[in-house]
Order: C-alpha cells, then sequence, then structure tokens
C-alpha cells in the first residue's frame, strides 16, 4: 500500500476549477492537530466498537439462514466507551458520564502515544492516512447504526398507529414519551418519510463523495431526535447524540474549506488522502467488505424488515384477533356474581368502555388506581403477551389481556399484560406460584381447549418465521404470575357481544358488550402494520 | 433558450415575493388598531400572491409562473443582454430578505410557545382518538414548550444567516431541510399551511441555488472550487446597512419583544380573563323537565362531565360525537375570547362553551363557541353549596328545565405525574 495524492478527474468547469494546485496536501501537521488527532483516533475507535462482550457473543449464536429483522438490528445497535462508571464527578450527566470516561481515557493514551514517538523519535510529519482509515471506521459505524434506526420507519414499526384501547384514553393519561410516539404513529407515511432520510443518510455515508451530504443529514435528523427525547423523556438521547458526535467528527474535515469558500470568498480546495491499493487481495477485500455491508445492511435488511412490518410489527401482537369481536364497545350490562352492577362512571369494579383490538387483546377501563408500565414499549419480545406498547405510557385505568382463543367452544383465556416488575431485580418481571411453584402454567387451560388454541408461534405467516422467535417462545417462563380470566364468548357478527366466565378473582362475571357507534375524529391512514 | 429559462426563474422569484396583490393590502389595512404588535406583524410577514380567494393554493403558482413567462419573453425583446450577475443579485437579495422576514413570523412565535399552547384542561380530557391528526400534532408540541423554544430558534438563526449574502446558503441549506419538514408534517398531519410552507422551501431552493453548483463541486465531487466573485457596488453603501437594519429593528426587535409580551400577558390561542373555578367536574345529578336521568354509557342527552378551564370556558363531555370545527391554519388575528378557538379546534370529543358570569346574580351566559352551530346561548343560574359542589339550574336549549350537580373530581395527569422519569430509566429499548 502506498500514498497518493488524491486523483482528480480532469477539470469539467473550467471557470471553477484554477490550474495550480492551491493547497500542498502533504503539508506537516501542526503539533496540536498531531496530538488531538491521537486522542480522537483513539476515542473514535472506541466509540465505533460494541463495549460488551453480550453483542460479540449474540452475534456469533444467530441462525444466520433464519434471521429476524432484530438480530441485524442488534447487530446494528449497541453501546459504545468505556463505561468506568455510570458517574463522572459524581454525576451520570444524564447519560453521557461513558463518554467523558473514554474522552479521559483516549486523552490518556493519546498523550502516552504522543510520548512514545517523540522519546524514540520516530514522530512522524502528519496522519493524513490514518485519519482517512478512522473515518471509514466511523463513516461504516455511523451508516450501519442509523440504517438499523432508519429501517423500522421506513416500514413504519417504530411508533405503531394507537390500538383501540389508546384511541379511548384521555390525552392527559399519557406520558410525554407516549404523546410524541403516537403523533409519529397516527401518520405511518411521515414515518416512512423520515426513515428515507435515516436510511439514505446512512446509504450516503459509505461512499466516500457523499459522506459529506450524509452526515449533514444525519446531523440534522439526529440534533432534531436529540432534542425531542431530551423534551418528551424519550430516554434515547444519549444513543441519538452518538450519532451527532459521529457526524460532526466526520464534518471536521469540511468546515475550514467550507467556511474558505463561503465566507473568506476564496478558493477552497478538499484534502483527501485516498490509500492506494496495489495488492489483487486489497482490492477484491475493500470490495468484499464494502459489498458485504451494502448487502447485509440494505438488501438483507430491507426483507427482513418489510417481513416484519407485514406480518410481525415488533412492537403489536403478532396474532391476529378473533374477527367477529374486532372493534371498541360500550358496556352495556355488568354483572359480578350475578349482581347487576349499573354503569357510575365512578364505579371501581365495573368496566366503563371495552376494545377488542386487531390483535389477540381485549382492554378496558376501570376507575381505580392501578399499577402502571412506565417503560416504552419497545425492546423485542417475540411473545405476543410481553409485546407491551399498547399499555406502556397509559393510565386511565385501562387494562390490556392478551388471549388464547379457543374458536371452537368460544372460550378465551385471558392474561393481563401488566406484569410487576420483581423488586430488587433490575429489569426481571413477573414472579412464582408461591402456592404452587410445580404447577405447569399451561395447565389453566384444558387439554382439549389447547388442541383447539394450537401454538401461538405457528400462528404468523410462514414468511415470518425465524430462529429467533422459536427460541423465545420455547424458552418462556414455565411460572408467570399474571391475573387471568377465562370468557366465554357469544355474539353473531360483533354489534352485540355477551361474555360469561370467571375473572382474576374467582368472581363470576357477565357482561354485554355493545358496538360504540361514534367514530373517531382521527383518520387512519392507508398504510397499517401486521396482518390481522 | 437558456436565456428564457434565466429570465423565467428571476421573474417567476421575483413575482412571488413583491407584494402586488391587493388582497393583502386588504388584509393588511383591514387589521384593527390593537393588532400593530406581533400579530398584526405576522400577518405583514405571510405574503403570498393569491388569485383565488384568501387561502393560498397552487394554482396560484402557475398564474405567477405564466406571467413569469409572459414577462420574459417581453423582456427579451426589451433587454436583450441584461446583466446576469446583478439580476441575479437583486432577486436573490430581495427573496433572502423575503425569507428571512417569513421565518422570523413563525420562529418567534415558537421561540415564545404562543403557536402550540400547552392542551387546555379540557383537551387532556378528551380521549387520543376523538382528535384530528391536526390537532394532535399542535397538542404534542404544546406539552414541550422548551423544544417548541428550540424549534423557533432554529428558525430564527437560520433567517438572521439568510440576511448576510455570505452566509445566506447556509442559512438557505438549514431551511430546505426545517421547513421541508414542515411541509411534510403539513401533508401527514392535514395542516392548512402546506402550500405557503411549500412556497417557502422553494424560495430556500433559490437562495440555495446561488451557491449549489459551488457546493456541490467542493462536497461532492471533491474538486478546488473557486468562490463568488460577484460584489454588488452600491453608490450609496448605508442602503445595504439601512436594509438589514429596518428588518433586524421591525422583524427582530420590535416584534420580537412583542411576542414575548403576547406569550406573557396575550396569548393569540388562549382565551383571556379567568372563569369563576377550575376543574374536572363529574355530573353527578342530571335532570332534564321532569326526568332525572341516571348515569349511562349510551345515552347522548345526558352530559358525562364538564371541565371548567381556567379561563372563562366550559366543556360538555356527552355520549354522542360534537361536530368538528376543522380549522387547520393560523389564526393570529383573534380578539375575543369567542374567536380564540384553539382549544375547541379538531376534535369531536367535548362541546365549548365561552362564558360570561355574573357573582352577584349568579348567572352564567354560555355561547357555543362553534361557529357553524350559530353561536347558540344558554343562560344558567349556578350555585356553589361547597367548595366542591356547583349547582347549574335554567333552561335548556329546548327549553325544557335543565339542573345539573357537579362533583370536582380531584384528577391526576400521568402526563404531569410522570413528567421526567424517562431520563432517569436507563432500561429504554427502541
Amino acid at each position: 500500500m502506498s500514498i497518493t495524492a488524491p486523483a482528480r478527474p480532469a477539470a469539467r468547469r473550467q471557470a471553477f476549477t484554477p490550474a495550480a494546485p492551491l493547497r500542498e496536501p502533504y503539508r506537516p501537521w501542526k503539533g496540536w492537530e498531531k496530538i488531538s488527532f491521537r486522542i480522537a483516533f483513539v476515542f473514535f475507535i472506541v466509540m465505533s466498537l460494541p463495549n460488551t462482550a453480550q453483542w460479540y457473543a449474540e452475534v456469533a449464536r444467530f441462525n444466520w439462514f433464519r434471521l429476524n429483522y432484530r438480530d441485524l438490528y442488534d447487530v446494528a445497535r449497541f453501546d459504545s466507551g468505556i463505561p468506568v462508571s455510570r458517574n463522572f464527578l459524581g454525576s451520570p450527566l444524564i447519560g453521557y458520564a461513558t463518554w467523558l470516561w473514554t474522552l479521559v481515557i483516549a486523552a490518556v493514551a493519546g498523550l502516552a502515544w504522543t510520548a512514545v514517538v517523540k522519546l524514540r523519535h520516530t514522530e512522524r510529519s502528519e496522519y493524513n492516512l490514518l485519519y482517512y482509515w478512522l473515518r471509514v471506521i466511523v463513516r461504516y459505524r455511523a451508516g450501519i447504526g442509523i440504517i438499523g434506526f432508519g429501517f423500522t420507519k421506513l416500514f413504519p414499526v417504530q411508533m405503531p398507529y394507537p390500538s383501540l384501547g389508546v384511541l379511548d384514553t384521555n390525552f392527559g393519561d399519557m406520558t410525554a414519551q407516549k404523546v410524541f410516539w403516537l403523533s409519529v404513529g397516527i401518520v405511518p407515511w411521515y414515518q416512512v418519510f423520515a426513515g428515507v432520510v435515516e436510511c439514505s443518510a446512512g446509504a450516503f455515508l459509505f461512499f466516500r463523495r457523499t459522506t459529506t451530504l450524509g452526515a449533514i443529514m444525519l446531523m440534522g435528523a439526529l440534533g432534531d431526535i436529540v432534542y425531542v427525547n431530551l423534551a418528551y423523556d424519550g430516554g434515547v438521547h444519549v444513543y441519538a447524540s452518538y450519532f451527532v458526535l459521529l457526524a460532526a467528527f466526520l464534518l471536521v474535515k469540511d468546515v475550514p474549506i467550507l467556511y474558505r469558500l463561503l465566507i473568506g470568498e476564496k478558493t477552497a480546495a478538499p484534502l483527501d488522502v485516498y490509500p492506494v491499493l496495489h495488492a489483487a487481495w486489497q482490492r477484491y477485500g475493500r470490495w468484499l467488505l464494502k459489498g458485504a455491508a451494502l448487502f447485509l445492511f440494505i438488501v438483507v435488511l430491507f426483507w427482513l424488515q418489510y417481513v416484519n412490518f407485514r406480518y410481525d410489527p415488533y412492537k403489536q401482537p403478532a396474532v391476529a384477533g378473533v374477527h367477529a369481536l374486532r372493534g371498541r364497545y360500550i358496556v352495556s350490562e355488568f354483572r359480578v356474581n350475578n349482581q347487576p352492577v349499573p354503569y357510575n362512571p365512578l364505579d371501581t369494579v365495573r368496566w366503563q368502555d371495552a376494545t377488542f383490538e386487531s390483535w389477540s387483546s381485549l382492554t378496558f377501563a376501570v376507575n381505580r388506581p392501578l399499577p402502571l408500565e412506565l417503560g416504552n414499549g419497545g425492546g423485542a419480545p417475540q411473545r405476543d403477551i410481553e409485546r407491551n406498547f399498547e399499555i406502556s405510557g397509559v393510565a386511565g385505568g385501562r387494562r390490556a389481556f392478551h388471549y388464547f382463543a379457543d374458536t371452537v367452544d368460544h372460550v378465551l383465556y385471558l392474561e393481563n399484560k401488566y406484569l410487576a416488575p420483581v423488586p430488587g431485580e433490575r429489569g426481571r418481571r413477573g414472579g412464582k406460584h408461591k402456592d404452587n411453584p410445580e404447577k405447569p402454567h399451561n395447565s389453566w387451560i384444558s387439554a382439549t381447549a389447547w388442541t383447539h388454541i394450537g401454538n401461538e408461534v405457528d400462528h404468523i405467516d410462514p414468511l415470518a418465521a425465524s430462529a429467533r422467535r422459536e427460541k423465545e417462545y420455547a424458552e418462556a417462563p414455565k411460572v408467570e404470575k399474571r391475573d387471568r380470566m377465562i370468557l366465554h364468548y357469544e355474539t353473531s357478527d360483533g354489534s352485540h357481544i355477551v361474555l360469561r366466565g370467571i375473572d382474576e378473582r374467582k368472581d363470576s362475571l357477565y357482561i354485554v358488550l355493545d358496538r360504540n357507534p361514534i367514530p373517531y375524529a382521527l383518520s387512519e391512514s392507508s398504510l397499517q402494520a401486521g396482518k390481522y | 433558450m437558456k436565456s428564457i429559462l434565466f429570465r423565467f426563474l428571476l421573474l417567476y422569484f421575483a413575482l412571488q415575493v413583491i407584494p402586488l396583490d391587493i388582497h393583502y393590502y386588504a388584509d393588511v389595512f383591514s387589521l384593527p388598531g390593537s393588532h400593530l404588535g406581533y400579530r398584526g406583524l405576522f400577518v405583514l410577514a405571510h405574503y403570498t400572491p393569491r388569485f383565488f380567494g384568501s387561502t393560498p393554493s397552487f394554482a396560484d403558482w402557475l398564474v405567477v409562473a405564466a406571467l413569469a413567462l409572459i414577462g420574459s419573453f417581453v423582456w427579451q425583446r426589451r433587454q436583450p443582454q441584461p446583466d446576469w450577475d446583478r439580476w441575479r443579485y437583486w432577486v436573490t437579495a430581495i427573496v433572502r430578505y423575503r425569507l428571512a422576514i417569513g421565518l422570523l413570523a413563525y420562529g418567534f412565535i415558537k421561540l415564545y410557545p404562543l403557536q402550540a399552547p400547552f392542551p387546555s384542561l379540557s383537551n387532556l380530557n378528551t380521549p387520543y382518538g376523538d382528535f384530528t391528526r391536526w390537532k394532535l400534532f399542535g397538542m404534542s408540541l404544546g406539552i414541550v414548550p422548551s423544544y417548541e423554544s428550540f424549534l423557533g430558534g432554529v428558525e430564527i438563526v437560520a433567517a438572521l444567516l439568510l440576511l448576510y449574502r455570505k452566509t445566506a446558503s447556509i442559512g438557505a441549506l438549514v431551511i430546505v431541510f426545517f421547513t421541508g419538514n414542515v411541509f411534510m408534517s403539513n401533508l401527514a398531519y392535514e395542516g392548512g399551511e402546506y402550500v405557503y410552507s411549500a412556497y417557502l422551501v422553494s424560495l430556500a431552493l433559490f437562495v440555495l441555488s446561488y451557491d449549489a453548483y459551488r457546493l456541490f463541486s467542493l462536497l461532492v465531487l471533491r474538486q478546488p472550487t473557486a468562490p463568488n466573485t460577484w460584489r454588488l457596488a452600491l453608490s450609496r453603501p448605508y442602503l445595504r446597512w439601512g436594509a438589514k437594519a429596518a428588518v433586524i429593528l421591525v422583524f427582530v426587535i420590535l416584534y420580537g419583544v412583542s411576542a414575548q409580551r403576547g406569550y406573557r400577558h396575550d396569548p393569540y390561542q388562549v382565551p383571556g380573563g379567568k372563569g369563576i373555578v377550575t376543574g374536572f367536574y363529574n355530573v353527578s345529578l342530571f335532570r332534564i323537565g321532569r326526568d332525572t336521568l341516571p348515569y349511562s354509557a349510551m345515552d347522548s342527552i345526558r352530559w358525562t362531565n364538564v371541565v371548567f378551564e381556567r379561563w372563562p370556558t366550559i366543556s360538555i363531555a356527552a355520549n354522542r360525537a360534537a361536530h368538528i370545527d376543522a380549522s387547520n391554519t393560523e389564526a393570529i388575528t383573534a380578539v375575543s375570547n369567542l374567536d380564540k378557538t384553539y382549544e375547541s379546534q379538531g376534535t369531536n370529543g367535548r362541546s365549548y362553551y365561552d362564558y360570561s358570569f355574573d357573582t352577584a346574580s349568579h348567572v352564567l351566559r354560555l355561547t357555543n363557541k362553534d361557529p357553524r352551530l350559530g353561536y347558540d346561548t344558554l343562560t344558567l343560574r349556578y350555585d356553589r353549596p361547597d367548595s366542591t359542589r356547583i349547582v347549574l339550574s335554567g333552561l335548556s336549549p329546548s327549553h325544557d328545565s335543565l339542573y345539573v350537580v357537579l362533583d370536582r373530581v380531584d384528577k391526576k395527569y400521568l402526563l404531569e405525574e410522570a413528567a421526567h422519569s424517562g431520563r432517569n430509566n436507563h432500561q429504554l429499548k427502541l
């Protein structure tokens, strides 16, 4: 490998191309430039690599022939930096502490590097070529990362369209984070547009000549997302800022020449030093790596994300709900243990209203305080019962139950989607049945009913089947403490439904639902995720 | 041919920005004297040529294009060899100023979050599905005033960059992305300013075209690139500074101060004055004529709850869809509380009434805020037996006697309760 001056195409527009070279490409770097470069080199290399062993282990474990979109998404989405401590000088700095720790370590390493080359008298006059390679790494890291994000918008699944239960919840009964997510969710076509911007910014970063354009787009789009996350408590401001940081680094090179051209009104020329790859393996290797990145993160991910959008939108349960039941209902009659409970907005037992979603969820509102799910409904749970976007950040007494439907005997086996976090165990949810730990979790449904219900894992389109989905279903916790109801349903066309059965307290219920004829003011979109 | 295209573009953009349309002067001169502040300046800054009615449409652009096309042939006859650089400079300069003024007008009403106020108590107590997209867009921005200010700040900074020739392209680039996004939002959320935002984007693209090839050559082709060398030699250099100073004085300082004062004392979307009480009230008893209607999930006559805003508005929920006021443009000139309809726009969840009250005779005079319902009025007597109860009595619109008991519900809103919990949650995933 050797260095050569940038190959410039013959001047196409004479007016803009002066005859003589404008700046000497190989001017030696100044001392401070070299020291900052060494620090930046260490810093951005560390920031471009995953910082957990778990990431590498997971990538090694994938079944590359039966991929789920989330596999590639997880390859693209990782945390980086050196997390010495969650705090920097006693404060988490709203999540940026790791960055500062990484910078401190990079500074130490950069200064040590400087000392070593000075002592050994091996200091170079410039780092143009190494700078090129550093930019390659940052470009690919940023490009792949943003494409992973962008595709979930290009095929609009990151912000789902609000479910009926959410549409029936008051605006004030949602977290700010929820309000923002929904505000994008109601306009899937706009989400597609945002996805196009993010994906094209990422794709531009894969090519030298479009890098600056890509970096400008990335900086603009993600700068806005940082502010959105801070304002709405979205919680991913640090990861969004990460792309702003990488984009800013990629722009540093062009800011002086841009300034020189526009503000200084002087002729400006980019200083681009590209390596010349002589050996065949170097040339083919470059194309192989570049081709692999493009193929994997543009072609394959496009397909996987399409399949996800079409059959298995990752924040919505994937399995279709019972067709006849779907809709928005008024609770016209409600009896508990054969005692009628008349409608009263202040009653704490009676259901106020109910919805059957397109997927396997029943929601209803009750007028009593409930523990809330305050996450953002994200992550990548494969099991429908764990996909909780429809309850996350939503209050107003609304409860959502996942159901297994026995459509032969017309029985719904319902389980509460809300699962209380286990105290003291971050992130772990659900507990064991203290009274009956050995009772397997599915024995509440009879064997006959199970044969009618079938296996939920297979209830989506075969195109959307993946190793990840099967593994998660197979490894589902055997014992989970969830509220359960068993309700028999009767309806002809869904305009009038009678539910009979028992609730989580073993009280018997008799409920009559009538379809609510009042239309929503919100208009539906022509673009809908999932196949229900 | 190239010469015609060039003339056409220059004339087209000149005609788009130079205020020749009489509708505009009619609008400006019909403003009441009370609108000398930011509201009047906003109208002043909102020029587009309109040939078909009061709302701008893309058809107007076609007319402008036709005029420009005719003009460019006439021009070619009269002046076969114009000084292109000079013409281009002047048209670009006028477009830059026009664009900057338009952006400042929107920038300051976001910097001081007037454009999207925090949702009213009634709006907080309306189901999500009972709003239109445009209303949800406004409310979603309204809950984060700091973000709204940030967006306004971006518009203002870009506008200031446009006032200087050397930074104009950077400002225009920012605006292509920023207002381009506003345009897409208008399309997606069924907003009413999509023509105007597209107009601003087209102006920004024109300004950007001045340096576009240079930027492309330097940043994409990666070639040595020569700068703009043409400079305007003004015989009276103070003209240049005078123009900048005038824009800054009127549309930054005067407008900014006025918008800030408006935000404090007279936000244009929010009614002024104080109501009798503030809160969410359950309708415990509802008697009409001789019938006491029990709670019902179906009955469309009985009220289900009533909200009293901080200002004199009440809203009533019942099991029926209210009429939707689908306004989706800036109604910055509304003066009376009755005309300040942001709270009641874009929703079918509740019925909104402006009211006046007399504390001596305990009378409420309600006026329906929906103009299409003919401003129905309703006069009721109110009594407050204790601090949490209000009793309303009088005649219903159908002249039946009406007797309603309202009890205050101490409602908590997750929107407010959960504020700032997300930042401390390190487990969020997308």
